[in-house]
């Protein structure tokens, strides 16, 4: 009965796409009550299930659908109107022949569920009264099988006779409502459309997947093979072969482009059944909510496709079920009703990027950190000084409890998307939405890596992870490439670039130190939105390189996401990008503001303030605002004069007093004797005030947050800066003090 | 023997293709009214067509018509398949020179009687 099999299959194919598109349709026609475009594509959807399940001998399939069928037919005949309940009812219907399909995939027949409830449910909708008042208000329950009174809405629907009325009471926009004849000529011409689209679809055939997933595996192992035998060619003589492997060469390329595009499948086909998810949810959390699309036809890779399949279903059921605040709540805040979650699809490089939008309240960034420090995943000072940005974070923190259901599903989005090389990101404003951003490889199979050496092996970077290669001559290497806090960082454009040793971080044997300086190679690799360099020993080639899984024995080493074979037959290990970052302890935060702590432009921007460090004393760190600052000189010692008991230096024409802040401020009474002596010059008054330093730290741009710790003139009080504790110095009351001015002014008059 | 099933149901057209194939009939398929014509006059000769009557791009009946106004496919017999609640418009298939109907449901044995009925079998 191979024969028979085969047709049920098919069969079996059919009626669940049927059923998919019943399904969204449906959701459609909620919206949409009166197209009567959908409808008859509704109709003809249901009727094909019941007659070909008929044929088959799928009786009780075949009944359950008759029975919706009528209702259908009820409604594309006008004389009932879809609403939320009638929605509900068919659904379930939906859901019944569902399982019944499953049962016939599963042992051949349809089983002996119970289905009365489902059929008694539409039923009671199909022989309740034509009810014109208002409708009483018992709910229609589907699986207690409760009939429901008079429930629905139901509308007479003779358009002939009173057509006026129908339109009034039915909200049925101009266009369709006016004369039955019109109306049909409308759909006529809608369904004229949807054919030739659908004919357009014609020239397509079914292939099992296995076959698919089959070819491809083999071109993958024709790739590797191309590559071995282009990197044999290369020194080869032989014309004629040369020129055959450079066909072989593109020949190869576009078949492996043409068995991709096989496998792309449209991001619609896990979209598809996202509009049912939303709208049982709504309906069971109150809400109410629409889902709109844009970019269905954004396409992917078959199995990139079904991976994210769940993450999307998490998402978007965070969206309503949290996100989304209930009609009322979102009246309140001058929002409309429905809430709104967007999907958007669209190709950026070799990635898709997938975002999922929602205009609820937004994460509640008190109540995560609340839950983070519940579980000490950060410490009450973390908390404290977390940005929203970097608390929004903490959703993808392992379970959590309190806030959880949220954070433990997103942690399992993270891991999941993560595992495909993939990112998710969230940003929220409060009172505004939450959006999700996924961002996904094409295709897991065969993509562009640079390939690189370190040590006697050979690795590859996905090129997607790589921003640019740097290399630094080996004159260069101490100048260029810094240590900060016992990090290596190169300065690359004027930013700081945290530089990770992939010989260390892999524990390989340090290289033969030779004596002589080498060049570094730096391969900047951006993780999330940060980058950091690597160093590597080598840089090879860019190269095309199938993804093998990682044995056993290896894939619990994070570092690496999976394994190729070389164009000389080696293996070489795919470096897993994020992995790396982490555990060279690269966190995802914490790395920019320090790049820009440290950055020496000195330039003032909008963020923070800029303060200009210095030691004075005996080890003191302190700062001046640089706002109260204009020129930093170098002044030798042999000019300083004395006037009065105040010392002065001749300074552009005029006599600057010097203050040395190290004498008044600090404990210590060092004097300070060396040759040349920086002086902050500080405009006071119409007149230079010199502060005679130790020595120029840095200039930080941060915002400090001051704290008063004893009371000492001419000092605001302390603040961290970089880290260490740093006397904000009064640069007034310092003048003061050194008895450069009788009135004191106020201290407060430096801001 | 050669059939032509015209159904825009892949179940439907998968079941008649087992039952025909059972019995021994070689066949052709198209999803609507318009493959089926472009199928007929690329050349493709079938004695039997086994028309459904609702289908979205030119249903059965109107792609009856069509073969019927082409001498072309003088020779071919055609049966049309209906469903209970169509059973008005046999009548009318009938008058535009169809020679047989089935109704949906139908099963294997009602398939191979009616083809015998029009002498294929």
């Amino acid at each position: 009965m191979g024969d028979l099999e085969d047709a049920i299959r098919e069969f079996l194919i059919e009626a669940n796409e049927g059923l998919d598109q019943l399904d969204r349709d449906l959701v459609e026609l909620e919206k949409n009550p009166d197209s009567m475009d959908l409808l008859k594509r509704i109709f003809r959807t249901a009727h094909t299930i019941k007659g070909t399940g008929g044929v088959f001998g799928f009786n009780r399939l075949s009944a359950v659908a008759h029975v919706g069928e009528n209702l259908l037919s009820r409604m594309r005949d006008r004389k009932l109107r879809l609403d939320s309940r009638i929605t509900s009812v068919l659904l379930a219907m939906l859901d019944a022949l569902r399982d019944m399909l499953a049962k016939i995939e599963a042992n051949g027949s349809e089983g002996d569920g119970d289905y009365s409830a489902v059929v008694l449910a539409i039923n009671a909708v199909l022989s309740a009264p034509v009810v014109e008042a208002a409708p009483a208000s018992g709910e229609l329950r589907v699986a207690s099988c409760e009939v429901a009174p008079a429930s629905c809405e139901l509308r007479v629907a003779s358009c002939e006779e009173k057509p006026g009325e129908t339109c009034s009471a039915s909200s049925i926009t101009s266009g369709t409502s006016a004369t039955p004849t019109e109306s049909e000529a409308q759909v006529e011409s809608c369904t004229t459309e949807s054919g030739a689209h659908e004919k357009a679809e014609g020239n397509t055939i079914r292939v099992d997947v296995r076959v698919l997933d089959k070819v491809m595996d083999l071109v993958g192992e024709l790739v590797l093979a191309r590559n071995q035998i282009l990197q044999s060619t290369v020194t080869a003589k032989d014309a004629a072969l040369l020129s055959t492997a450079q066909r072989l060469n593109l020949i190869t390329t576009e078949l492996q482009e043409g068995i991709m595009k096989t496998r792309m499948q449209p991001v619609e086909n896990v979209w598809s059944k996202l509009p049912r998810l939303a709208r049982d949810l709504a309906m069971r959390h109150g809400k109410e909510v629409q889902l709109e699309m844009e970019g269905a036809d954004t396409e992917l890779d078959k199995t990139v496709i079904e991976a994210i399949h769940e993450p999307l279903l998490q998402i978007v059921r965070n969206a309503v079920a949290h996100g989304i605040e209930s009609p009322a709540a979102r009246c309140q805040v001058g929002k409309n009703a429905a809430g709104r979650v967007t999907l958007r699809a669209c190709h950026e490089g070799g990635q898709v990027n997938i975002d999922i939008c929602d205009d609820g309240a937004g994460l509640d960034v008190s109540a995560l950190k609340q839950a983070a420090l519940q579980r000490r995943a950060i410490t009450p000072e973390q908390a404290a000084r977390m940005t929203d940005r970097d608390a929004v974070q903490l959703i993808f923190l392992p379970p959590l409890a309190g806030a959880a259901k949220r954070s433990s599903s997103m942690a399992q989005v993270r891991s999941c998307i993560e595992a495909l090389g993939g990112m998710v990101d969230v940003h929220s404003v409060a009172g505004q939405g939450t959006t999700v951003r996924l961002k996904i490889p094409l295709t897991l199979a065969i993509i562009p890596a640079l390939i690189v050496r370190c040590g006697c092996q050979r690795f590859a970077i996905p090129q997607v992870s790589l921003l640019e290669l740097v290399r630094v001559e080996p004159e260069e290497v101490d100048a260029a490439i810094e240590v900060i806090d016992g990090a290596p960082v190169y300065r690359l454009r004027g930013n700081l670039l945290p530089l990770v040793d992939l010989g260390k971080v892999l524990q390989m044997t340090a290289r033969a130190a030779t004596g002589e300086r080498q060049a570094v190679n730096i391969a900047v690799l951006q993780v999330d939105d940060r980058s950091f360099g690597l160093i590597v020993e080598d840089v090879n080639d860019t190269e095309e390189i199938v993804v093998k899984p990682l044995g056993r024995q290896l894939k619990h080493i994070s570092c690496y996401a999976g394994a190729t074979i070389l164009g000389d037959g080696q293996v070489a290990l795919i470096l897993d990008v994020l992995n790396l970052a982490h555990m060279a302890n690269l966190a995802t935060d914490g790395r920019a503001d320090n790049v820009e702590d440290l950055n020496r432009q000195g330039q003032a921007t909008a963020a923070g303030e800029s303060w200009l460090v210095f030691a004075a004393g005996q080890d003191a760190r302190m700062a001046v605002s640089l706002a109260r600052v204009s020129r930093i000189e170098s002044i030798s010692s042999q000019k300083l004069e004395r006037s009065g008991n105040c010392e002065v230096v001749q300074y552009r024409g005029r006599i600057m007093p010097l203050i040395r802040v190290g004498n008044l401020l600090s404990s210590s009474t060092l004097a300070v004797s060396d040759a040349m002596l920086p002086v902050i010059v500080c405009p006071r008054e119409g007149q230079d005030v010199g502060l005679i330093v130790n020595r120029i730290i840095d200039i930080v741009e941060q915002t400090a947050v001051q704290e008063q710790l004893g009371n000492r003139a001419g000092v605001f009080g302390s603040a961290v800066i970089q880290q260490c504790v740093t006397d904000i110095v009064d640069v007034d009351a310092l003048a003061v003090q050194a008895g450069l001015c009788a009135r004191p002014r106020p201290a407060a008059s430096i801001h | 023997m050669k059939a032509l099933i015209v159904d825009d149901s892949a179940g439907m057209r998968a079941y008649l293709r087992m039952v025909l194939k059972g019995a021994g009939i070689e066949v052709l398929e198209a999803k609507d009214g318009v493959e089926a014509l472009a199928v007929l006059h690329a050349g493709a000769r079938a004695d039997v067509a086994m028309l459904d009557w609702n289908m979205p791009e030119m249903d059965g009946y109107e792609l009856l018509k069509n073969i019927r106004a082409d001498s072309t496919f003088n020779s071919m017999l055609v049966m049309m398949i209906t469903t209970e609640t169509e059973v008005s418009q046999i009548e009318k298939a009938l008058a535009h020179g169809a020679n047989e109907y089935i109704m949906k449901p139908f099963t294997r044995d009602v398939v191979l009687d009616k083809l015998q009925m029009l002498g294929l079998q």
